[in-house]
C-alpha cells in the first residue's frame, strides 16, 4: 500500500509521529560505555566531538525563543576542511564547537550545509587551516549483510573516543526520525549506537560505510547508520552551492499482490507492478501519471507487485530508485495505461507542500499576531502543541484538515491552512467566544489560503469590525477594528512580543 | 432539609421560603418514621436485579462476547412494574429480580426500553413477587438542597446512604446521548451508578445514572415521570431535539455587528441541521432570545423557577414530539416571533449512530472482507478513550460527518477487517476503511452492499469478472479488487474456515418517521 510518505520518500505510510520507533542519538549526558583504549590513531585523529547549544523555536509561543539546550554529537573529517555529522546534531544551533581528538580546546564551528530530510550536515571550523594535516576519511561502499563494522564516536558525553563492533543485520528503507517524514535507505546494525554517537562514522576496512544516526526504541542493540549512497546524494546535491533536497514523485501507490487487481488493471500474467492511486497537484507526476496507471518499471528495474525491486542481492522498496535522483533529473517509468504500455519521463522536483508533515528546524515558526490573536500555519509543530500523542488527541477538525481533506479536494494541499492558535487576553479581544485551535476559513469575507491572506484581510479592512469565520463548525466572531488597532501595540508590549509577525 | 445552600442562586430563593421549609421540617420531624420504619418502606420499594447479558462482538459481528453478569437496582412503580435504566438490561439474556433480601430469585422480562432516555420497564409475571412490595410515588419535584436517601441491596442487606445534593444541571446522558437536567449528589456508596433509587422521604426522586468516586449523577423524577406516563399512554418516549449548533452571545461587539443594540442576551445560532426540529424556522446567525416563554441568557441558560440556571436545551427535554413551541429571535434587525413543531431525532437517524437500540450489528462478510455499519458500539471497542484511540478516520466520521445530510442517507460503512485467505491475498492488513462504493454503486447500508456485490464489474469481454471496493479518499488505498468468478466459492470457504454462522445480517428496515424539512446547508 502507499501513503503520503510515498510522495516524499517512497515507502511506508504517514503515521503522524506516534508510531515512529526510533530515537535520535544526540544528547549525551549520562555515563557509561567503555572507552576504547587502543584506538587506531589515524582514525581517532579524524573524528571530532561536537558540542552544540541549540535553541529551537517555540510553536505555542512562536514569538519567543526557548531555553538553549546543550548536546553532544560526533563527526568526522572529510575533504575540503569540512566535518560531516548528522543534521540533528547541529539543528537550531546558536553556538557550535568542535573538539579534536586529544585536544581540550573548543574550536568554534559553523554549519556549511544541512540536509534535514536525510539527517546529514557538513560543518567547518571558523579557524582557517585547523583541520590541515588531519587525515580526511574516505567513503566506501554499502557493506554486505553479515559483515562486521565498527562505529566511532563520543557516546554518553565521554571525552575520549569510543568504538564498538557489530555486524550489518539488515538493509532497507527506513523512516528518518529527525524529519519524521522521509524514508531513505538505512543500515541496521547491532553495534551499539548510543546518544552521542550521532554523526560518527561507521567503518569497514578503514573506509566510511555509514554515518551513525538513530537507534530503535524498545529493541535491544538495534542501531542504524546512513549508507554511502545517501551520503553521496547529499554531497552531490550541494556541489552546485545549493541544497535542494530529495525530489518527490508526487503520487501515492497501491501494491497489486491480488491477481484480480492485476487483471483488472489490464496486466498480463508476466507483468508485475503497482497502481497509482493519487497524484498530487503541481507535483513531479502531475499531468504525467494518472490514478489507475500501473507502474511496471522504474529506471529499467521491473517493479514487483509488492512495490519492491531487486538490487543485487537486496530486495528493496522501489523508492530507493527515486532516491538516486537529484532535483531536475528525469525518472523513467514504464507505465501501463488503458491497455497501452508507455514510457513516461518524469522530471523529478521537490514538493514543498509535504514539508508541513515534517519536523521543522532552523527556520523559526511563521506567525502573525493581531490584537492578541495568534495566527499560525497548520503544520506538524502546531499540532505538536497538543502533546506527544497529537496525532490522536488533537482537535478532530484540525486532524481532518491536515491528514484527510485534501485527498477529496486535492488543490487544498497547495494551500497553507491557518489556525487561530490562541489569544493573548486583552479587553479588546476577551469577549470572543472562540479563540483557540480553530481553522480560519475566512477573515472579513476573504478566503484564507495562507498566513499572508490573514494579514492582508486585516490590514486592508476599513469596516467597523473584523469578521473571523472558522471552518467545520461555523463558529464566528468579530472584533472592533479601531479598538483592536489600539490594542495591538499594547498587547505586544504587555506580553513581551518583540514583533507582530514572522513570515 | 433546611441545610443552607452553598449555591448563591438557590440561597436567595430558599431564603424566601425558609419559614415554609421550617414548618415542613417540623411536621416531618413530628411524624417522621423511625429508621426501622424507613427501612421497611424502602424494602417495599427497592428490588435487586441480577442481569446476565451478552453483548455482540463488534469486531466479529456474527458472534457474541462471553456472557457476564451485572448487579443493579430497580424500583417498584404503579402497575406494578419495575423501573430501571436501559443500560442495566441491555443485551440481557436473563434478568433475575430479588426482593426484600430473600434468597429466592424471580425471572423478569423487559416490557419497554428506550436506550436514548436510558430507561426501561421490566415485569415479573408471577404475581407473588409483588406481595409485600409497594409501588413508590414519583416525586413531582426534586430537592435543591439538603440530602436525598439513596438505597440499594448489597448482599441481601439494605444499604442506605444520605446523599448530599450538590447541583442540578443539564448534561448529556452518557448512555443515550440526549441532554436533560441531572441531580448531582455526593453519596457514601462504593462503586454505585447502577440505577440505585434515591428518595426524598417516601417519594422517588431519581435513579443513579453514573458515579465517579463519590459523585453520583441521578436521572431526576421529572424524567422518570415523563417516561412512565408516555409508556402508559402508548406514545413515543423519544425526546425532541433542536439539533442546533450555537455559541454564547456574550460579546457586545458581535451583537452590535449583528445589529442588536442591547446588552448581549440570547444565544447565537451557528447552524440548524436539516434533520432537526428547528430546521427552516431558526436560521444561522439568529439570536435566540426566548424559547417556550423563557428568556435565554447570553451563555444559553434560562431561569428554572426552582432549579435556578439551566441550559435551554432542558426546555425541550420535557416536551413531546409533535408539540408546538414558540421562540423569539432577533433576525434582520428586529425581534420576531416564530414557532415550530418539536421533532424527535432518534440516534438511529444519524449517519453514525451513538447506540444501536439493542439490535445486533448489521454486517456482510464478502470474500473474507468484513463490512459493517459504523456506529458508537463499534467505536467503543477502542475503549472509553475511543475518541483518541480509534483509527483517526473513523473518529473523524463520528465527529465531523456523523449527521445525515440527506433524508435518505443511512450509515457509514466500514471495512473493519479481512479474514485472510488466498482469495483476498494482498488485502490481509486492510482494516477500518470507510467504504463508499462497491462495483460503482454508492453504499450506505449493508443492504446496499448485498445488492452491489450481486452486480460485478465486467472484463474486456463483457463477462462479470471483478468486485471493486472503493474507499473514501485516503492516502493509503483507493480501492481493492476481488475476482468475481470465484467469489461465491471463496466466500463459502472462508465462512466455513472461520466458523461464520452466516455471512450477512441486514439491518432492520428503517423508515425514518421524521422528515427533513430542509436540506442541511
Amino acid at each position: 500500500m502507499g501513503g503520503l510518505a510515498d510522495m516524499q520518500s517512497n515507502a511506508g505510510k504517514l503515521t503522524g509521529g506516534t508510531r515512529i520507533g526510533a530515537f535520535l542519538v544526540c544528547l549525551a549526558l549520562a555515563l557509561g560505555s567503555a572507552v576504547l583504549a587502543d584506538a587506531d590513531n589515524r582514525i581517532e585523529a579524524s573524528i571530532v566531538r561536537i558540542l552544540t547549544h541549540a535553541q529551537p523555536g517555540s510553536a505555542y509561543a512562536p514569538w519567543n525563543s526557548s531555553a538553549p539546550q546543550q548536546s553532544v554529537g560526533s563527526g568526522f573529517i572529510v575533504e575540503d576542511g569540512l566535518v560531516m555529522t548528522n543534521a540533528h546534531v547541529v539543528s537550531d544551533t546558536r553556538a557550535l564547537f568542535l573538539y579534536l581528538s586529544g585536544d581540550p580546546t573548543p574550536h568554534e564551528a559553523k554549519v556549511r550545509w544541512v540536509a534535514h530530510d536525510c539527517d546529514l550536515a557538513l560543518i567547518e571550523p571558523l579557524e582557517a587551516g585547523l583541520l590541515d594535516g588531519k587525515p580526511a576519511l574516505q567513503f566506501g561502499e554499502l557493506p554486505l549483510l553479515g559483515s562486521a563494522v565498527e562505529t566511532y564516536g563520543y557516546p554518553s558525553g565521554g571525552q575520549r573516543i569510543s568504538s564498538t563492533r557489530g555486524v550489518v543485520s539488515r538493509v532497507e528503507m527506513n523512516l528518518f526520525s529527525h524529519s519524521g517524514l522521509d524514508y531513505h535507505l538505512a543500515v541496521q546494525t547491532d553495534a551499539a549506537i548510543n546518544p552521542g554517537n550521532s554523526g560518527g562514522p561507521v567503518l569497514q576496512n578503514g573506509r566510511v560505510v555509514g554515518v551513525a544516526f538513530q537507534a530503535a526504541t524498545g529493541l535491544e542493540n538495534v542501531g542504524y547508520f546512513i549508507p554511502p549512497s545517501v551520503v553521496r546524494h547529499f554531497l552531490e546535491d550541494v556541489e552546485d552551492g545549493n541544497y535542494d533536497g530529495y525530489p518527490a514523485l508526487g503520487a501515492t501507490t497501491a501494491t497489486l499482490e491480488n491477481p484480480a487487481a492485476r487483471s483488472r488493471s489490464g496486466m498480463r500474467e508476466d507483468e508485475s507492478g503497482i497502481r497509482v492511486d493519487f497524484v498530487f497537484p503541481q507535483s513531479s507526476a502531475d499531468g504525467l501519471l494518472e490514478p489507475g496507471d500501473v507502474i511496471l518499471g522504474v529506471d529499467g528495474y521491473p517493479v514487483s507487485n509488492d512495490g519492491t525491486i531487486m538490487e543485487g542481492d537486496l530486495r528493496l522498496h522501489f523508492g530507493v530508485l527515486l532516491d538516486r535522483h537529484q532535483v531536475g533529473s528525469p525518472l523513467e517509468l514504464r507505465v501501463l495505461r488503458a491497455a497501452e504500455r508507455l514510457t513516461v519521463k518524469v522530471p523529478m522536483q521537490a514538493y514543498a507542500p509535504l514539508r508541513r508533515y515534517a519536523n521543522r528546524y532552523d527556520d523559526l515558526p511563521r506567525y502573525y499576531i493581531y490584537a492578541g490573536l495568534v495566527f499560525v500555519p497548520l503544520n506538524r509543530e502546531m499540532l505538536e502543541t497538543f502533546g506527544e500523542d497529537w496525532a490522536s488527541v488533537a482537535d478532530k477538525h484540525l486532524l481532518n484538515e491536515y491528514f484527510e481533506r485534501f485527498m477529496a479536494d486535492p488543490d487544498r494541499i497547495l494551500r497553507e491552512p491557518v489556525v487561530l492558535l490562541r489569544r493573548l487576553d486583552h479587553p479588546a479581544n476577551v469577549s470572543l467566544a472562540w479563540y483557540r485551535n480553530l481553522l480560519v476559513e475566512r477573515v472579513n469575507g476573504r478566503e484564507i489560503h495562507r498566513l499572508e491572506d490573514v494579514i492582508a484581510a486585516i490590514e486592508e479592512n476599513r469596516d467597523e469590525f473584523h469578521l473571523l469565520e472558522f471552518g467545520y463548525y461555523k463558529r464566528f466572531g468579530v472584533i472592533e477594528r479601531e479598538a483592536a488597532d489600539e490594542a495591538h501595540l499594547q498587547v505586544l508590549e504587555s506580553y513581551g512580543v518583540p514583533v507582530d509577525r514572522r513570515l | 432539609m433546611g441545610r443552607p445552600s452553598s449555591r448563591p442562586g438557590l440561597g436567595k430563593r430558599s431564603a424566601r421560603f425558609r419559614w415554609k421549609r421550617w414548618l415542613l421540617f417540623a411536621l416531618l420531624v413530628g411524624f417522621a418514621p423511625g429508621l426501622a420504619e424507613a427501612r421497611t418502606r424502602y424494602e417495599e420499594h427497592v428490588v435487586a436485579l441480577s442481569v446476565t447479558y451478552q453483548a455482540w462482538d463488534e469486531d466479529r459481528p456474527w458472534a457474541k462476547m462471553n456472557p457476564a453478569t451485572r448487579n443493579a437496582s430497580a424500583v417498584v412503580i404503579a402497575g406494578p412494574f419495575l423501573l430501571t435504566r436501559a443500560q442495566i438490561v441491555a443485551n440481557a439474556t436473563l434478568i433475575q429480580a430479588e426482593r426484600r433480601g430473600d434468597a429466592q430469585t424471580w425471572t423478569a422480562r423487559v416490557v419497554h426500553i428506550d436506550p436514548e432516555i436510558d430507561l426501561a420497564l421490566i415485569q415479573v409475571d408471577e404475581a407473588a413477587f409483588f406481595e409485600g412490595l409497594r409501588p413508590v410515588k414519583i416525586a413531582k419535584r426534586i430537592p435543591t438542597e439538603g440530602s436525598v436517601t439513596s438505597v440499594r441491596w448489597n448482599a441481601r442487606q439494605l444499604e442506605i446512604s444520605e446523599s448530599r445534593v450538590s447541583t442540578i444541571e443539564v448534561g448529556l446522558n452518557r448512555y443515550g446521548n440526549v441532554e436533560h437536567a441531572f441531580l448531582e449528589v455526593r453519596t457514601d456508596f462504593a462503586s454505585g451508578g447502577w440505577a440505585e433509587p434515591s428518595f426524598d422521604g417516601a417519594k422517588l426522586v431519581g435513579l443513579t445514572s453514573s458515579q465517579e468516586d463519590q459523585r453520583a449523577r441521578i436521572v431526576p423524577a421529572e424524567v422518570l415521570r415523563d417516561y412512565v406516563e408516555r409508556v402508559a399512554e402508548g406514545s413515543s418516549t423519544s425526546v425532541p431535539r433542536l439539533d442546533l449548533l450555537w455559541q454564547n452571545n456574550q460579546d457586545p461587539s458581535l451583537t452590535r455587528y449583528l445589529g442588536f443594540e442591547e446588552e448581549p442576551r440570547g444565544i447565537l445560532i451557528r447552524e440548524v441541521r436539516g434533520s432537526g426540529t428547528a430546521c427552516s424556522v431558526l436560521e444561522s446567525r439568529d439570536i435566540l432570545l426566548e424559547l417556550d416563554g423563557h428568556e435565554i441568557d447570553s451563555i444559553g441558560n434560562y431561569l428554572h423557577p426552582r432549579y435556578g440556571n439551566l441550559r435551554f436545551t432542558n426546555l425541550v427535554a420535557h416536551r413531546r414530539p409533535g408539540e408546538v413551541i414558540a421562540a423569539r429571535v432577533f433576525r434582520d434587525g428586529r425581534e420576531q416571533e416564530v414557532e415550530f413543531e418539536l421533532k424527535a431525532y432518534p440516534s438511529q437517524l444519524r449517519r453514525v449512530p451513538w447506540r444501536r437500540d439493542n439490535s445486533p450489528p448489521p454486517y456482510l462478510v464478502a470474500g473474507g472482507l468484513v463490512f459493517r455499519e459504523l456506529d458508537g458500539e463499534f467505536l467503543r471497542t477502542w475503549g472509553s478513550e475511543w475518541a483518541s484511540n480509534a483509527p483517526r478516520n473513523l473518529a473523524i466520521q463520528y465527529y465531523l460527518y456523523g449527521h445525515s445530510t440527506r433524508p435518505d442517507q443511512r450509515r457509514a460503512i466500514v471495512l473493519s477487517s479481512v479474514l485472510p485467505d488466498r482469495y483476498n491475498i494482498g488485502y490481509h492488513d486492510v482494516a477500518d476503511m470507510i467504504t463508499t462504493h462497491v462495483n460503482g454503486i454508492p453504499i450506505d447500508s449493508v443492504d446496499d452492499l448485498v445488492s452491489a456485490f450481486a452486480q460485478p464489474q465486467t472484463d474486456a469481454n463483457g463477462e462479470p469478472a471483478y468486485h471493486v471496493v472503493r474507499f473514501a479518499p485516503n492516502s493509503y488505498l483507493a480501492e481493492l479488487v476481488l475476482d468475481a468468478r470465484t467469489f461465491e466459492e471463496a466466500s463459502a470457504r472462508i465462512a466455513d474456515a472461520y466458523g461464520l454462522p452466516a455471512t450477512v445480517r441486514t439491518g432492520p428496515p428503517e423508515e425514518p418517521d421524521i422528515a427533513f424539512d430542509c436540506e442541511a446547508p
